[in-house]
Formats: C-alpha cells, sequence, structure tokens
C-alpha cells in the first residue's frame, strides 16, 4: 500500500499522535505503540482482530468524551483515550465492557454504596439491558406460576411495567423536573431487580405469611432504591407527587408476586 | 482489486443479517409449531435486542466505520456522541458491505411495520408488542446510525476546509516572508 506511506497525515491526525504519545507518558508499553502511533486514524481495511490484542493499550476508564464531532476537530481530543479505541477494538472488549457496565449498574442503584445519593456520579452510564432483563424475567415469573391465561399475565405484566415507566418518566419531567428519558427507565428498570429476586423466592414456598414477609421486604428494598433517583429530579415541593406515583407501581407489582399461587 | 467483488467481512455480514432475519422468521413461523405466545415474545424480543446490539457495536464499526451512543456530560444533559474512522478509512470501506448494511437496516422497520399491520387486522394486539419492541429497537440503530453518518460527512468537509485554509495560510506566510 504505498498510496498510504505518501498521502500526508490529516490535520486532526497529528494531534491524534501527540494525544497518543501523552498517553505513552502515562500508559506502560510504549512497544504496541510504536506500531500503532504512525497511522493512528487510518485503521486497515475493516478487518477487525477478534482475538488479538488491541493495537493501543486500552484505557483505565472506558473511552470517553473523545471523538471530534462535538467540538472543533482540532481541539476535540480532550479525555483520555483517542477515538478510534472503541472503533477498532475486538468485538470481546465491547462485549465485555457492556456487561460490565450492567454490574456496575445494578450494584450502584440497588446496593447501599456512597455514590447512590451523588446523582452526578449515580447512573452516568445508564444502559437499557439490565431493565429489560429485569422486567422479562418478573413477568416470566408472574406468568409461570400464574393459574389464569399465561400468555395474558406475561403480556399484561410487561405492558404494564414499561408503559409504567414512561408514564412515571412522564410524570416527573411535566412536574417541572430534570430527568432524562432514557436514564429515568433504566434507574425504574434496574429497581425492579429486589422485586425479581423476591417473586424467585415466592415461587419456592407457598405459605402466605413468608410471602408477604419477602414481598414487603423486597418492596421496600426497591423504593428505597428508587427514592433517591426520583426525589432528587423534581423541585421540593412536587417530592411527593413525584415519588408517589412510583412506590404505587412497586406496591403494585408486590401484590401481583403476592397474589400468585 | 479483488475486495471488489466480494464482501470483505462476510463473517460480521452473516451475522448483521442472520439476528434479524431470524427474529422475523421466528416470529412468522412460531405461531405454526408452538403455541405458546410468551415463548414468541420472549425469544423474538431477545433475537431482536441481540440484534441491536450487534448492529450497534460490532457490524456498524466493522462494514460502515461508524459508531454512535449517548452519555451524560458533567451538567446532567445527555449528550449523543458520534465517532467515525478518518476520510481515508472510510472511502477504503468495502463498498458491499456498507451496501448490505445500509439495506437491511431500512429494510427491516418496512417488514416489521407491514406485519404489525397484519397483526392489527387479524385482532391479535398482543402481537402489536412484539412488533412495538422491534420497530422501536431499529428505528433506534437508524437514527443513530443517519445521524452519525450525516455527522462524518460534515466533519469530513470541515477538516478538508480547515486543511485548506491552513494550507493556504502557510502559504501565503512563506510568500510574505519572500517578500
Amino acid at each position: 500500500m504505498t498510496d498510504s506511506e505518501n498521502i500526508p497525515l490529516h490535520f486532526s491526525s497529528q494531534s491524534d499522535i501527540d494525544e497518543i504519545e501523552n498517553l505513552l507518558h502515562i500508559s506502560v508499553d510504549p512497544v504496541p505503540l510504536a506500531a500503532g502511533a504512525g497511522k493512528p486514524s487510518s485503521a486497515p481495511p475493516a478487518t477487525i482482530p477478534v482475538s488479538s490484542s488491541p493495537p493501543l493499550p486500552p484505557p483505565q476508564q472506558p473511552p470517553r468524551s473523545v471523538d471530534a464531532s462535538t467540538s472543533a476537530a482540532s481541539s476535540g481530543l480532550t479525555g483520555f483515550g483517542p477515538a478510534h479505541t472503541t472503533l477498532t477494538e475486538p468485538v470481546w472488549a465491547t462485549l465485555k465492557r457492556d456487561l460490565l457496565q450492567v454490574v456496575n449498574n445494578l450494584r450502584t442503584v440497588v446496593f447501599p454504596n456512597p455514590y447512590r445519593k451523588d446523582s452526578d456520579v449515580a447512573l452516568r452510564d445508564w444502559d437499557l439491558w439490565g431493565p429489560f432483563f429485569f422486567v422479562i424475567f418478573l413477568a416470566f415469573i408472574l406468568s409461570y406460576s400464574a393459574a389464569a391465561d399465561r400468555a395474558k399475565v406475561f403480556a399484561v405484566v410487561f405492558a404494564v411495567l414499561s408503559a409504567g415507566a414512561i408514564v412515571l418518566t412522564l410524570n416527573v419531567v411535566l412536574l417541572g423536573g430534570s430527568i432524562i428519558f432514557l436514564q429515568s427507565l433504566s434507574v425504574l428498570g434496574y429497581c425492579l431487580f429486589p422485586l425479581d429476586i423476591g417473586a424467585s423466592i415466592c415461587m419456592a414456598k407457598d405459605n402466605k405469611i413468608f410471602r408477604s414477609i419477602i414481598v414487603l421486604l423486597t418492596v421496600a428494598w426497591s423504593s428505597w432504591a428508587v427514592y433517591p433517583f426520583v426525589s432528587t429530579a423534581v423541585p421540593p415541593s412536587r417530592k411527593a407527587l413525584a415519588v408517589y406515583p412510583v412506590l404505587l407501581l412497586y406496591v403494585s407489582m408486590g401484590f401481583l408476586v403476592l397474589a400468585n399461587n | 482489486m479483488a475486495e471488489e467483488e466480494n464482501y470483505s467481512n462476510p463473517l460480521t455480514a452473516l451475522f448483521h443479517v442472520l439476528f434479524k432475519g431470524s427474529a422475523i422468521a421466528f416470529y412468522i413461523l412460531c405461531s405454526f409449531f408452538i403455541n405458546s405466545f410468551i415463548i414468541q415474545f420472549v425469544v423474538t424480543v431477545f433475537l431482536a435486542a441481540l440484534d441491536f446490539w450487534v448492529v450497534k457495536n460490532v457490524s456498524g464499526r466493522i462494514l460502515v466505520g461508524l459508531r454512535w451512543w449517548n452519555e451524560i456530560n458533567d451538567q446532567g444533559e445527555s449528550v449523543w456522541r458520534f465517532e467515525s474512522l478518518d476520510r481515508e478509512s472510510l472511502e477504503r470501506m468495502n463498498k458491499k458491505d456498507s451496501w448490505l448494511f445500509w439495506w437491511t437496516l431500512y429494510l427491516t422497520p418496512v417488514v416489521w411495520l407491514a406485519l404489525g399491520i397484519v397483526a392489527v387486522i387479524k385482532f391479535n394486539f398482543d402481537y402489536l408488542l412484539i412488533v412495538g419492541m422491534c420497530l422501536s429497537l431499529s428505528a433506534a440503530n437508524i437514527i443513530g446510525f443517519t445521524k452519525c453518518r450525516r455527522d462524518a460527512k460534515k466533519q469530513i468537509q470541515s477538516l478538508a476546509s480547515q486543511v485548506v485554509t491552513a494550507h493556504v495560510a502557510s502559504r501565503l506566510q512563506s510568500a510574505l516572508n519572500f517578500v
């Protein structure tokens, strides 16, 4: 490919190279960079190596805020990780990154940790995979042990949960709150995790009292998990108006779990 | 130029089409074999979601060199980010690959829309749930990639004009130095 040798590097490529060299001083091994630094922005024609290591040392945090689209091309290369890391990474790296994201989001939202109250940090990298799985799981469990028409129960639970999440988000927005639509869907979905656990435990035993206790505990857990996210999103005078429907949704799901036999 | 004749990424192209096609096929054929709506729903929507992930993260990158995602910035606002390979690589992309990519991307929601109309006519409103989910997943990908492509083109143009102005400026300077 002698042509590519003669094509002068792009204006932005030079800053790419500078960026990468800066990263070199921060990260460890310069050797793999030597191969990649020469032409960082002209990736080989679309043959992504799936099993070999990425050409650049993998960034310590997921590569964010680095691409040339939102600001001028020359000055847009801020942040850690040059723009083309995610474009040329192997498939397994993408998959692993997404799975880790789901686990992290779950841990942040549902389990106690110091970052929960800080809504800036808490669900920055929202994703909808976790909520998707939790909703399907809950609907499946509820329909599995349903006495009546199973398909109907499944469809109803799924529709109620997804429509409910959308409506609740709209509620917050209309109350004058500042919330991002998809992020809020993500939060409401992740907070279904305790109910999932409760439903699976309830499948094991049929004792009414046992089930009531489990459902009570898990609904309380869900509500505790979701409260900071919703209440910080609306002005303080409207807090109750925003939080109440969410709690109502989770309580009714709890009733559905309880009523199942 | 042997690569003009064939796909340069046949495996990726296969996966790109595989999940879409199997979701549609499963939806259509399932009602003949399996009588359970739940299984049909879960499998179809799962295949559609897998397809969404594959297109967004794998075939978009490999076949057309584009990537889009959404981030929350420091002010708490949602920002759509687009990423694309630079112009040389974009032009070196296999034409057949990108033809396949864009055509199947746009064709899928049309098929789902037709299936949705069929479901309405048959009064199977439960199935509209499935169709709705698959439609929204395909629509998300279409919007993301179309915006990304437009953004990449804009970027290339602005880069080109920057290079030209830088060149002109340096020429001017060297010309002035001689004076």
